[in-house]
């Protein structure tokens, strides 16, 4: 029986779908048998991260309305053998899946693989509840920034009260990981640090990415960047990944290096 | 906080700005964010206080700082 992880954040644009491709390529890498679907009905974007836009034949409302088998929606991705992606539909109705089918689905997907990533929308509204109802672990992301930060807070409010875990008197696992981190401006004061974030959403960390802008020519080309290998933000995803496999990693060193000078002044 | 800032006394930085302003914020937020069992919690607590006295009313309020949840119950028992 595998494991439903979704990635969320309340707030767009903080890089769900980029943390989950990441995450997805790293668990995949690891061994672990990986089927990553994108949530966001009506706005697909996990394909082009992916670079797996052009296979598209059949997508998730395809399945769950039995149009298609579950084996020819699932696409394999060209470097990692085990994982599978299972595109949004772009539907212009958001509100098209049904909880019994998204139930369906999830449940025998959880049968196959050994870990489920669902790429939430961003938002509260009814994606966002099927997405995370039947996950046993929710991963949320934040960038240290005051919106992002309070829209993480009021997500975090809500899994429990909407997933299924929670009815029966259980938990979902919740982490954090801090994305677009710019250690400067963290050491100048202009920026929250990782530990103000934590200090307020008062969850355990599992990750903090670097800002870096090889990020969006690795979206360009449809490549994640942790299929590089010398790029910190990669180091970062790859480190992730072993911990949400339950390894206790050391956290990257993102303090800013001081010179001579700056250190006798600080 | 540089050598010489320290010493005139620099304004505070904007990230601890931020951080006040979210902790502020988020405190107030989340009491308000109602919790799903409230009700149901509050129709047995008046059941179980009806078996010793009479009950008015029960309010449950939520409360937050910073590491600990707490919820304060108000038993009303009503006029003597």
């Amino acid at each position: 029986m595998g494991t439903i992880i979704t990635v969320t954040s309340g707030k767009g644009g903080v890089g769900k779908s980029t943390t989950t491709a990441n995450l997805a390529v790293g668990l995949a890498n690891l061994g672990k048998k990986v089927v990553a679907i994108d949530f966001d009905i009506g706005l697909r974007n996990l394909d082009m991260i992916l670079g797996l836009e052009n296979r598209i034949v059949y997508d998730v409302v395809d399945v769950m309305e039995e149009r298609c088998n579950l084996s020819q929606a699932l696409i394999n991705d060209k470097k990692a053998k085990n994982l599978y992606f299972l595109p949004a539909s772009q539907t212009k109705d958001k509100d098209i899946l049904e909880r019994e089918k998204v139930k369906k689905l999830l449940l025998s997907l959880k049968e196959e693989f050994d870990i489920v990533l669902l790429d939430s929308p961003a938002g509260i509204e009814s994606g966002f509840e099927h997405s995370i109802f039947l996950a046993d672990r929710a991963l949320i992301v934040s960038t240290p920034d005051v919106s992002s930060v309070r829209d993480a807070d009021r997500v975090i409010g809500i899994i429990d009260a909407k997933s299924e875990k929670a009815k029966e008197g259980k938990e979902v696992e919740k982490h954090v990981i801090i994305n677009r981190i710019k250690p400067e401006m963290v050491e100048a004061g202009n920026m929250l640090s990782t530990e103000d974030v934590l200090s307020i959403l008062a969850l355990p960390l599992i990750g903090v990415i670097p800002d870096d802008e090889d990020i969006i020519g690795s979206t360009n080309m449809g490549d994640p960047i942790i299929n590089r290998e010398k790029s910190i933000s990669a180091e970062s995803y790859r480190r992730i990944s072993r911990r949400v496999l339950g390894e206790d990693i050391e956290f990257l060193d993102l303090k800013v290096k001081k010179g001579f000078f700056k250190r006798l002044f600080s | 906080m540089s050598f010489l800032s320290s010493i005139f006394g620099k304004k505070k930085s904007s990230a601890s700005v931020a951080k006040d302003r979210l902790t502020i914020m988020l405190a107030h937020e989340r009491v308000n964010c109602k919790l799903p069992y409230l009700d149901d919690l509050r129709n047995d607590l008046i059941d179980v206080i009806k078996k010793y006295t009479s009950v008015e009313d029960v309010k449950i309020t939520s409360q937050n700082n910073q590491n600990l949840d707490m919820l304060e119950v108000e038993i009303i028992l009503g006029k003597k």
